[in-house]
């Protein structure tokens, strides 16, 4: 089962990310040490054989595209490869989408060159590294018109009071027979992935009525219409591996904490999976003199001589001597100088907090510091 | 193909016999180096940095793994439409087809392959030696010199001059005499076995020596010597920086704790001279809750739990807790298992320690755990002992 195409969307809604997204997509947000979200989804799909991924950008896009260049780290520069699909001008659409059901719209030409039967449709905020052979395989076997894949987390997603979150009531036989869309109490626990496999004829179709008929909204008016209505087989998969969404600094901060239990991190890399990223060159990380570390991770390129405890350093990161790194996460090329001291923070890409500085957030809320920020 | 001023040849045919059991089964440019690299990482950054994107890998003793890391060269920006990196191993032509009998017949027998790309200068390089080198320097000095060869030398302690083949040259560095380990040097230019040749005279002296049944078909023995003795211009070029010739287990293992000195004597941080490797792409390392890290290199993938003293840990690497590894040398993928003591070692790919082993000594060789061998609960390997997984 190799007949199948990917579209990954990056448009989401970032706005409980703050200042993590002001300057990039979800997609391109640096996780887990050395990764960006979207390296999860386009490993995946590589991982299952798809050799045809495209890749619908909204705003922020330049790190985006710097960070997937030709696709070659994920062995997608081939003759169909990566197609990047930024966002473009025409006379009755601005340029910018209003959600997935208007981006799909903007780029029902790629969907109708490309040669695929089946696609794989993604967000880009969801971590996962998921072979989809078995969903394929499912939604096939069962001749469903769409497969929505969901997992059984009570809680699928944190801190996105009044957003989208999706939760399906699916029957004993898969069907899914009820959705609902940002409710505060669902009746359900099934929530959905937002990982639906279809058709990509139909898609291409389902897109062009929607369309026609006004409608905006991908969950609402193309699922759950379609849900209610009975017109369309909707069947859910479910997937009982490890799923975390992105989607405020909570849910990013635990996410990255998450990883320092062994158990999670052989779900999330399984040797046989790896997860590709852009590769940067770095030697190995270097432990000097009094360095301490402990119960944490630390990728290539980093140069530690002070203390690091329960925290993950992305590549290139600077601990001087005395300084002191508790229960954080520090993105690429950050430094942390001599004798200061922090706790809680999530420090992006080449801040610097300087000589002597303290920054101790609570448990419950950690500070962020924006890109290249001095302190 | 379109021509190129300079194309490289790197002679990567050789066992490497001297690393043991690291080599039974690898090439020695396959070698693993500093934590994340190969040996053959060295010479084919430098051609990149260089500018040099014709690189001819001439392989012949056990290729599989070598070739299957060079791959499409795409590490090391070698995978181009005109250009890029190509492994060379012995072929048969018409009814004749032979081994490379030597370093000059292995370039022999790739005359069609330089050919094609019509070049005037050809590089010579081994996969042998640690070393960030701006070879277009050197063939600057060369076009400058008016040279038909250009040798890289370093300046060696004279007391060390009889180990290495040794040129003397003029104020104006032409060589005039060329002496292999010679009992009272005259002039401490050791070769480091890096030339660049003008192709035409090459080619020339090439197709003499193979009309020579006596010859050995080497550069040091038969091709320098000659083109010495008909009076052709022969230069040095000085190279000044780090450079370490990893051919033995003692040399590999002194190489990857020259890592762990400060200042590095090779700067590897340097963001315009790159040296590239293929990624394995594995999570960053993780050093447990317990577990202590002094003055080391660890790499991605890596899982400690116990104590990790003035070494270098290869990607994936695994320590449990309670293990002690000391001046030691982690290839990728092995596996030191609770309680165990590693010393003074090299403990090669996936190679596994069990609980309460005992690898090498406080003094002494070094000693070397080979690639997939197994140490038994409790068992212990002397300082200077190789462990042959096959042997097992």
């Amino acid at each position: 089962m190799k007949d199948v195409m990917g579209l990954i969307y990056t448009g989401e809604n970032d706005i409980h990310l703050g200042e993590l997204t002001s300057q990039r997509a979800v997609a391109a947000l640096p996780i887990a040490g050395r990764y960006r979200v979207i390296d999860f989804q386009l490993s995946s799909m590589v991982h299952t054989g798809i050799k045809n991924v495209g890749v619908i950008t909204q705003k922020n896009y330049s790190s985006l595209m710097d960070h997937i260049g030709s696709g070659r780290e994920w062995d997608l520069h081939g003759k169909q490869g990566l197609t990047i699909l930024p966002p473009f001008l025409t006379r009755d659409n601005m340029g910018v989408y209003s959600g997935l059901l208007d981006a799909l719209k903007s780029n029902l030409t790629f969907l109708r060159l490309s040669r695929q039967e089946y696609i794989v449709l993604t967000n880009s905020h969801t971590v996962y590294n998921i072979d989809y052979t078995d969903a394929l395989r499912q939604h096939v076997e069962t001749g469903a018109d769409i497969t929505v894949m969901y997992t059984r987390a009570s809680r699928a997603s944190t801190g996105t009071e009044g957003g989208d979150d999706t939760y399906l009531t699916v029957a004993e036989d898969g069907t899914i027979t009820g959705m609902e869309i940002g409710s505060a109490t669902p009746s359900s626990d099934c929530a959905s992935l937002k990982i639906y496999i279809t058709k990509r004829e139909l898609l291409r179709q389902l897109v062009e009525q929607c369309a026609a008929n006004g409608m905006h909204h991908f969950g609402r008016d193309l699922l759950q219409r379609n849900v209610n209505n009975g017109s369309l087989r909707i069947m859910g998969y479910e997937y009982k591996g490890l799923a975390c969404q992105i989607d405020s600094i909570q849910a990013y901060f635990n996410f990255n904490m998450s990883l320092l239990d062994p158990e999670v991190r052989r779900q999330l890399f399984p040797t046989e999976r790896p997860v590709y990223t852009k590769v940067r060159d770095d030697l190995p990380a270097r432990y000097l003199g009094e360095s301490q570390c402990s119960n944490s991770l630390v990728a290539n390129g980093c140069v530690i001589e002070g203390t690091v405890i329960n925290s993950v350093l992305f590549r290139g990161v600077k601990v001087a001597k005395g300084a002191v790194v508790k229960n954080s996460i520090i993105m690429q090329d950050a430094q942390i100088q001599e004798g200061a001291e922090i706790d809680h923070c999530i420090l992006d890409k080449q801040s610097v907090i300087r000589r002597n500085g303290r920054l101790i957030a609570p448990a419950a809320y950690p500070i962020v510091i924006a890109k290249n920020v001095v302190i | 193909m379109r021509k190129k001023q300079c194309v490289a040849m790197l002679l990567a045919g050789g066992q490497g016999s001297r690393l043991g059991i690291l080599t039974k089964k690898v090439a020695k440019p396959a070698v693993p180096y500093g934590g994340k690299y190969r040996i053959i990482d060295f010479p084919l950054s430098n051609c990149t940095n260089s500018g040099i994107d014709v690189v001819g890998v001439l392989t012949q003793y056990r290729p599989l793994e070598l070739n299957a890391y060079i791959g499409s060269g795409s590490p090391w920006d070698l995978d181009l439409s005109n250009g890029g990196v190509f492994v060379l191993p012995p072929y048969q032509t018409g009814k004749t087809g032979e081994w490379y009998k030597g370093t000059a017949n292995a370039i022999y027998q790739n005359i069609p392959f330089i050919e094609q790309w019509d070049p005037e200068y050809v590089l010579v390089l081994s996969g042998d030696h640690i070393y960030k080198m701006d070879y277009n320097a050197m063939l600057r000095a060369h076009i400058q010199n008016g040279a038909d060869l250009t040798i890289a030398v370093r300046e060696v302690p004279w007391e060390e001059a009889p180990r290495f083949g040794i040129l003397n040259t003029d104020e104006n560095n032409q060589i005039t005499e060329f002496e292999e380990k010679p009992a009272h040097p005259k002039s401490n230019k050791a070769s480091m076995g890096v030339y660049i040749f003008n192709w035409s005279k090459m080619r020339k002296y090439l197709e003499l020596d193979e009309a020579d049944p006596a010859s050995e078909n080497d550069f040091g023995k038969n091709i320098i010597p000659t083109m010495l003795g008909q009076g052709e211009r022969l230069f040095t070029y000085t190279f000044d920086g780090y450079w370490k010739d990893v051919g033995t287990i003692e040399s590999l293992w002194e190489a990857n704790m020259d890592l762990l000195t400060l200042p590095m004597p090779i700067d590897l941080y340097d963001k315009r001279w790159r040296i590239y490797a293929r990624n394995p792409g594995m999570p960053p390392h993780w050093i447990a809750d317990g577990a202590k890290v002094v003055d080391s290199l660890i790499t991605e993938g890596c899982e400690v739990r116990g104590v990790i003293n003035h070494s270098v840990l290869f990607a994936g690497v695994t320590v449990d807790t309670g293990a002690e590894i000391t001046d030691a040398v982690i290839m990728p993928g092995a596996v030191i298992d609770r309680g165990a003591i590693v010393r003074r070692a090299i403990v090669a790919e996936n190679a596994h320690i069990c609980a309460g082993a005992v690898v090498g000594e406080e003094t002494g060789k070094i000693a070397v755990v080979g690639p997939k061998a197994t140490i038994a609960p409790g068992d212990k390997v002397a300082a200077g002992v190789q462990v042959d997984a096959d042997a097992q």
